[in-house]
């Protein structure tokens, strides 16, 4: 696998609001490329918002988002930008039930354009990576929650993402599989250089993490609050 | 991408079925009418070459050329026509065989080239002031007939004398009979239905049919099976009705597919945002969405050739003109049913397709 370098990542004063209801007021955060962030707080406290505004999914009411000095957002073909920037791994795996874990993988690729044997070389290839390679045309159903999991990491990664957002990715997870799923994730980012924010009530990831930031009523609440106000030098 | 357009229109199988059944029925309804009037239009062919003429003589403005009534005299009129090599009258008796209500009875003159035109397989020709008939192989075969039976028309019984074949269907499938005996039977002294003509060496059919026209006011003269079908009220009827039964077929296809299409992308909002942030552009979504839309059609389409096409066969059955019209059909009949399948998918899959585009997928994420 190529070493594709992290992307940074600056949030600069965003509010996003869903009617009357505020889920960011003002949030700032800036993390460096390469770096492992995790965010927690309680439900309801903006990160699963927070996720979405970085990968371009929503656009902010006020302030900027930018990834890599670009605003996913804003660009003229926002689906690219997210392609070429960005891997999403979520909860619930999301995962194609009709289709095969191998064909799951490949759906990332076809977004990008890859031609078909190219395609299945590189599903498969991603597949041995997270070591489901005898698993490869098994379909969802017939796979183990971990397994679920693994594949779509297999699929955040298959386009090189330069970030990759996580949102709750071993919520549905027992323990063991958990540690596993993270073992893959926090390996994948150490070979890649990936720049990651992890969305996560497991204690783990906070302790794999490079730092964890914790969001109150929609605002940045951690220790190192003060640290984070501002750009990295 | 084509891989997943499959499995996404075998997930909800049923669904699949269904719509693709109702716009099989739509394409063979089509299928099954294009055939039907090519059928037509063959039997209208045959129908102004009987007996090997080039054209045919009808009353003008009539519902249906068999319809047609002309006076006995015309027949000397047409055959004094420069053009014109031979002339003969003849007396179209339908629905007067009780075996076969389907088959036709051609009253023609014994010394007339369409009854020298038949070629015997059986029997002889009937004996001058005998009562009776020479009958096609297609009916001789179907009602088990030989020389020497009977054959019941118009309530009376004729003696088959011979059976003939003249490799025109409906004539195969009829019966020959002398012109008077004819007129006797049905109580149309003096009366033909038309005069079929052979025309001169170097003749054109046009310049001798608008020649027979002027002499003969209140005729029409066919020379095309075009021409034979438009005189026709009910062949003018079946093309209007092929036609709004298309523009039907097409916009009820395309509102199912819309339906069966917005159905599904309202169940798979989830999914469609996903492929959203893995990268697919809306175009790309869209397309998917546009892919189903018209695969479904396609499969639509085809079953509906394959149901036109038997449907052609029974269509002809139940309207009882099985012994005239033999449906036929043409690789541009079976292209224009599928063209019409293929635009119901494009129709139906636009609307799904756009809204897919608008869709913003966080919310189809999170399912708001």
């Amino acid at each position: 696998m190529s070493q594709p370098a992290g992307a940074a990542v600056a949030v600069e004063g965003v509010d996003k609001s869903f009617g009357r209801i505020a889920a960011l007021r003002r949030v700032s955060l800036w993390v460096e490329p390469g770096e492992a962030v995790a965010l927690t707080g309680r439900s309801g406290s903006g990160k699963s918002t927070l996720l979405s505004l970085l990968g371009g999914l929503e656009q902010p009411d006020a302030g900027r988002v930018r990834i890599d000095g670009r605003a996913i957002w804003r660009e003229p073909h926002p689906a690219r930008a997210r392609r070429e920037l960005v891997g999403f791994i979520f909860q619930r795996h999301l995962l194609l039930g009709t289709l095969s874990a191998r064909a799951n993988v490949e759906v990332a690729l076809i977004g990008a354009g890859v031609r078909h044997a190219e395609r299945r070389r590189r599903a498969l290839r991603l597949l041995e990576e997270v070591g489901l390679a005898d698993r490869a045309e098994h379909l969802p159903s017939e796979l183990s929650g971990g397994e679920r999991q693994r594949v779509a990491v297999a699929r955040a990664v298959a386009n090189e993402p330069r970030l990759l957002l996580a949102d709750e990715p071993t919520g549905a997870l027992d323990s063991r599989t958990s540690e596993r799923v993270l073992d893959l994730l926090f390996r994948l980012r150490e070979e890649l250089g990936m720049t990651m924010v992890v969305v996560s009530y497991d204690r783990a990831v906070g302790a794999r993490a490079d730092r964890t930031v914790t969001l109150i009523d929609g605002q940045v609440q951690s220790p190192s609050e003060t640290a984070l106000s501002a750009p990295p030098v | 991408m084509f891989a997943i357009i499959t499995t996404n229109l075998l997930r909800s199988r049923a669904r699949t079925i269904f719509t693709a059944g109702g716009i099989a029925v739509g394409v063979a309804t089509i299928v099954a009418l294009l055939s039907f009037t090519q059928g037509l239009r063959d039997t209208a062919d045959e129908f102004i070459h009987l007996g090997g003429s080039e054209l045919g003589i009808f009353q003008a403005n009539v519902s249906d050329p068999t319809a047609s009534i002309l006076p006995a005299a015309s027949v000397q009129q047409i055959a004094a026509q420069p053009d014109v090599a031979a002339a003969t009258p003849l007396l179209l008796m339908v629905e007067t065989v009780r075996a076969d209500p389907s088959a036709v009875v051609f009253g023609a003159e014994p010394s007339g080239f369409f009854t020298h035109n038949l070629v015997l397989v059986a029997g002889h020709r009937p004996r001058p002031g005998a009562r009776e008939v020479l009958i096609g192989d297609r009916l001789a075969e179907q009602l088990h007939l030989t020389p020497g039976g009977a054959l019941v028309v118009q309530g009376r019984a004729l003696r088959v004398a011979g059976v003939y074949h003249a490799g025109v269907l409906f004539e195969d499938s009829g019966a020959v009979l002398a012109l008077a005996q004819a007129q006797q039977l049905t109580g149309r002294a003096g009366e033909e239905t038309d005069v079929v003509v052979q025309l001169a060496p170097g003749a054109r059919a046009s310049a001798a049919g608008a020649a027979i026209e002027r002499a003969l006011p209140g005729t029409q003269a066919i020379s095309d099976p075009q021409q034979a079908l438009r005189a026709g009220a009910d062949g003018t009827l079946i093309s209007n009705a092929i036609l709004v039964i298309v523009v039907i077929a097409l916009i009820v296809g395309a509102i199912s597919v819309a339906n069966t299409m917005a159905m599904s992308i309202m169940e798979r909002q989830g999914e469609l945002a996903l492929l959203s942030t893995v990268g697919w552009s809306p175009v790309r979504v869209a397309s998917l969405i546009f892919g189903e839309g018209i695969a479904l059609s396609t499969l639509g389409a085809a079953l509906g050739l394959l149901f036109g096409v038997i449907g052609g066969g029974l269509l002809v059955s139940a309207l009882g003109v099985s012994a005239y019209v033999s449906p036929s059909v043409t690789a541009w009949g079976l292209g224009r049913a599928l063209l019409v399948g293929v635009a119901i998918g494009v129709l139906g899959g636009i609307y799904p397709a756009w809204r897919v585009t608008r869709m913003t997928p966080l919310k189809a994420l999170s399912g708001t």
